[in-house]
């Protein structure tokens, strides 16, 4: 029998490293929208490690609490909010992957305070709100549709 | 009669709130715990941060213009207040009765006043000087325990 602190302690830590990420990625993608142009977004960019680590400690939580409760998420059959939530993380990973490989991250490292961004990172972080959004919302209906709100 | 059994008749002969708490719909009670969700992972993120940078974390970066993204936590604020009133109200007896609530409450309370003071004190931060005042940097470490201490509560409560 599982000690009955586990699964709420895991989604602490899941929460936990959601809202560093969310944080990190909220402020940074509201730099580029033009908010707080005081903040030069070299410095502002170098926060980036705090929300891969949050990032990896809400993917640890988060297979922790799979392995515990398997079927809410795999069913079977499938649980369609978890595989949502799955393609839209993976998108989410896409979207960061090409903002440095494409070397926009490098160009925005060079927007200074008080100045503007690219359209094209204005784009990038739109869709890294919409993307990010859309994991919490899958995230939310996964418990629904599993019967445990 | 007992504040939370009027409450609870009250929420029970209601139309809007009945549909919500049991209508099997997306759009009814899971739509308003994910704008809740929504709300409290950027606010309290956002707030987290800031709250980092004033305890001496990312010094590059200047203080004062964090001012600047309180307009949009008290948005975040406001969602999740209000997502969380009305979840409160569908379902008062589960809610008030639980011993996590009041704990999450207060520290949801004093997590929202504590936005509004360092607000009101950030954009006068001189960032010529090396430090962060003392007493914003105490008014910030509190801000991040009880930010963390509400998504805690709020995670356990459902184990009380």
């Amino acid at each position: 029998m599982k000690s009955w602190w586990l699964v709420p302690f895991c989604k602490t830590l899941h929460y936990f490293g959601i809202t560093v990420l969310v944080g990190v990625v909220g402020l940074v993608d509201l730099r580029i929208f033009g908010v707080a142009k005081g903040l030069p977004l070299r410095a502002l960019q170098r926060l980036m490690p705090w929300a891969i680590i949050s990032f990896l400690i809400a993917a640890a939580s988060g297979y922790a609490l799979l392995r515990i409760n398997p079927a809410i998420s795999l069913g079977p059959p499938v649980n369609v909010a978890f595989a949502a939530k799955i393609v839209f993380l993976v998108l989410v990973v896409l979207n960061d992957v090409l903002y440095f490989a494409t070397g926009l991250k490098r160009q925005v490292d060079g927007v200074g305070a008080g100045q503007s961004t690219s359209a094209s990172a204005k784009i990038v972080a739109a869709v890294s709100i919409i993307l990010w959004i859309g994991v919490v919302y899958w995230s939310r209906m996964l418990t629904f549709l599993a019967g445990a709100i | 009669m007992h504040i939370v059994e009027i409450l609870q008749r009250w929420t029970e002969s209601n139309a809007f709130f009945t549909w919500l708490r049991e209508s099997p719909s997306v759009w009814a009670y899971p739509f308003v715990f994910f704008v809740h969700t929504l709300g409290l992972t950027f606010a309290a993120g956002a707030s987290v941060i800031i709250d980092a940078r004033l305890l001496g974390a990312a010094r590059r970066l200047p203080v004062a213009p964090f001012a600047r993204f309180y307009g949009a936590i008290w948005v975040g604020i406001v969602f999740t207040v209000l997502s969380g009133v009305v979840m409160l109200v569908s379902d008062p007896e589960t809610k008030l009765t639980n011993r996590l609530f009041p704990v999450k409450m207060l520290f949801v309370l004093v997590a929202i006043v504590l936005t509004a003071l360092l607000r009101s004190r950030m954009s006068s931060v001189d960032d010529a000087e090396s430090a962060v005042p003392p007493r914003m940097r105490a008014l910030a470490a509190l801000s991040l325990l009880c930010w963390l201490g509400a998504i805690a509560s709020g995670k356990f409560a459902a184990y009380f």
